[in-house]
């Protein structure tokens, strides 16, 4: 799946920005419109465990992308997805908020007893007003269709380094190099 | 679906959405550099060539700029030329500052073969010696076609040779250390009590609790976390950060310092004793870590790897405060009576508990007993002998009234 049927060359990779999950990809995809690149599945008849996902979701690193919609409970083949957490709005680089995202954490078994993994999952929704404003013009649909899309981005618990900290090593040479410049008193 | 996508970077079109240029160490090694230095056509234009004596790294990250995404870092090629013709150091002078490169390189590796090297370099702003450092990080990779041996491989060695010719850089701006995760995922990552109270009861009872107040005592810190989740270093970009470290701390040399023995632990006392009461909950979450992860005083090798990522982190805390050190070591310097209160502080025993864990090849009877305190100096000095220039400074400062040196 590394390859995303998207001619790029090495070193590319699907890292969206929230903006752009929402911008891009799920709000086209809850349009109708064409996805370009369509690279995210439609899983919504599935529910796979998260450790299913791979080779059926898109995935990039340790992250799986796929198309979903929201229901109450999501429960899978072994397990269930318990909410974590409210509601955090996603807003774009001019600060309009353009959708919702909320976390759920996946547990194995029933619930309640279900044992908790580190599986996360961020669910991705277009904002009510954006979607109400859009249905209402939209006469004769059902507001809920348009607005019951989600993209899901699933996980295991990780660090969300981004690869912009030193390694360790490198933070003690880098501080030592410090004692290098002690200014001495006259 | 559409493959009409024609991407061009730097112009015109884009990246398609959600995609951002984050290739591995190997990637950039083995296809973008080695397709550069033999003068292969790259399909993209993904990364540029900078001339590093003429653009300041806020330039750089103008001119590398992958589409119109946000990005967090950013890639060119540089051609290095040597600083003077007969010399072997190279210029990374700029018109605000300058590169300095920093630490160890480090070997990069791909189908456990040996492919290339990684030099990390900062970025001062002013002119040296003077400089400022700035968040400014370059790590610049070569490739290293001639050396087949993949270990114990000397990386001072060669290094003249290695002076010259293509290299592909990365730059990005450093991310400060202390900071803690408020994420609704850190919650689940509390101190043991256990682990606490060890500590404390091996010290002086509650002396570290007043220091540090009962807030910060169970504090959730992001050295905690990723103590606690090793996975980190398998990440893409920094896989293999853990390869090098035993080795390359065994290989310290000695810390040259044999008038002052008692000099130089004062002035790491001193630097302790001030860090302890700043830093003090990122050493002690580490100490935790180690204590409740293995109960058994007993070192094994293996169980303890994971915990050297928590002490370089510690390591890397205790030394993160060093302006505020200078300031005291100089301070230290002009009343030698503080340094000598120093030597008598109630935190002796702890930094030579820290130290002592930092060694676990050390199989000599002491690590069968992590709350033996006053008998591993010198594994502190082995230690602390990673900048033994530095070192060699502080004894001096101490010992002598030198107005300069």
């Amino acid at each position: 799946m590394a390859d995303n049927n998207v001619n790029l060359p090495p070193g590319f990779r699907f890292y969206p920005t929230d903006e752009e999950l929402v911008v891009h990809f799920l709000h086209r995809k809850a349009a109708l419109l064409p996805c370009n690149p369509d690279v995210i599945p439609d899983l919504d008849l599935y529910p796979y465990d998260p450790w299913e996902l791979d080779g059926k979701a898109l995935a990039e690193g340790n992250q799986w992308y796929f198309f979903s919609r929201r229901t109450q409970n999501r429960v899978t083949g072994n397990g269930y997805w318990k909410p974590l957490g409210g509601d955090e709005p996603v807003t774009t680089s001019a600060s309009k908020r353009v959708g919702l995202k909320k976390y759920y954490m996946f547990y194995t078994g029933e619930p309640p007893a279900g044992i908790k993994t580190n599986w996360i999952m961020q669910e991705y929704r277009l904002s009510d007003t954006a979607s109400s404003s859009r249905s209402s013009k939209r006469k004769g649909h059902p507001k809920t269709d348009y607005s019951k899309w989600v993209v899901c981005r699933v996980y295991e618990r990780d660090d969300d380094d981004d690869g912009t900290e030193l390694s360790c090593l490198d933070e003690v040479f880098l501080s030592l190099d410090d004692l290098d410049e002690i200014n001495f008193p006259n | 679906m559409p493959q009409n996508m024609s991407i061009s970077v730097n112009g015109q079109s884009q990246v398609p959405p959600g995609f951002r240029f984050h290739p591995t160490e190997e990637e950039l090694l083995q296809y973008y550099l080695r397709k550069k230095v033999s003068y292969e056509k790259i399909d993209l234009d993904v990364i540029r060539d900078v001339d590093l004596n003429k653009l300041e790294p806020w330039d750089i990250q103008e001119k590398c700029k992958i589409g119109s995404t946000p990005q967090n870092d950013w890639y060119f090629f540089s051609h290095k030329d040597k600083k003077y013709p007969t010399g072997t150091r190279t210029n990374r002078a700029t018109a605000a500052g300058f590169w300095k490169a920093t630490g160890r390189d480090k070997m990069i590796h791909g189908n456990s073969r040996r492919i290339g090297m990684r030099k990390t370099l900062v970025f001062y702003k002013g002119r040296a010696p003077h400089g400022q450092k700035s968040d400014w990080i370059m790590h610049e990779y070569r490739l290293d076609d001639n050396t087949t041996d993949t270990n114990n491989v000397s990386n001072a060695m060669g290094e003249a040779t290695q002076e010259e010719g293509w290299v592909v850089c990365r730059i990005f701006k450093k991310k400060n250390y202390h900071k803690t995760l408020d994420s609704p995922m850190s919650s689940s990552l509390t101190i043991s009590e256990t682990g606490t109270s060890q500590w404390f009861s091996s010290n002086d009872e509650g002396t570290l609790e007043q220091i540090l107040g009962p807030e910060h005592v169970g504090k959730t810190c992001k050295e905690e976390d990723e103590a606690n989740n090793s996975k980190r270093f398998l990440r893409p970009i920094e896989t293999g950060v853990n390869n090098g470290l035993i080795e390359r701390c065994m290989k310290l040399p000695n810390l040259e310092c044999p008038n002052s023995m008692i000099t130089s632990q004062t002035c790491y006392q001193q630097i302790h004793h001030d860090q302890m009461l700043r830093e003090n909950d990122a050493a002690n979450i580490v100490t935790n870590q180690m204590f409740s992860g293995d109960p058994n005083p007993d070192y094994h090798p293996e169980t303890s790897f994971n915990d050297w990522a928590a002490l370089d982190r510690l390591v890397a805390s205790q030394l993160n405060g060093q302006t505020e050190t200078s300031k005291l070591l100089s301070s230290s310097f002009s009343d030698p009576s503080m340094a000598i209160t120093a030597l008598c502080s109630p935190c002796d025993g702890d930094d030579a508990q820290h130290i002592q864990l930092l060694q676990p090849q050390s199989s000599s009877s002491s690590s069968n007993r992590p709350y033996h305190t006053t008998q591993d100096y010198n594994n502190e000095f082995d230690l602390w002998s990673f900048s033994r220039s530095s070192a060699d400074q502080l004894c001096q400062m101490l010992q002598y009234d030198r107005p300069t040196l």
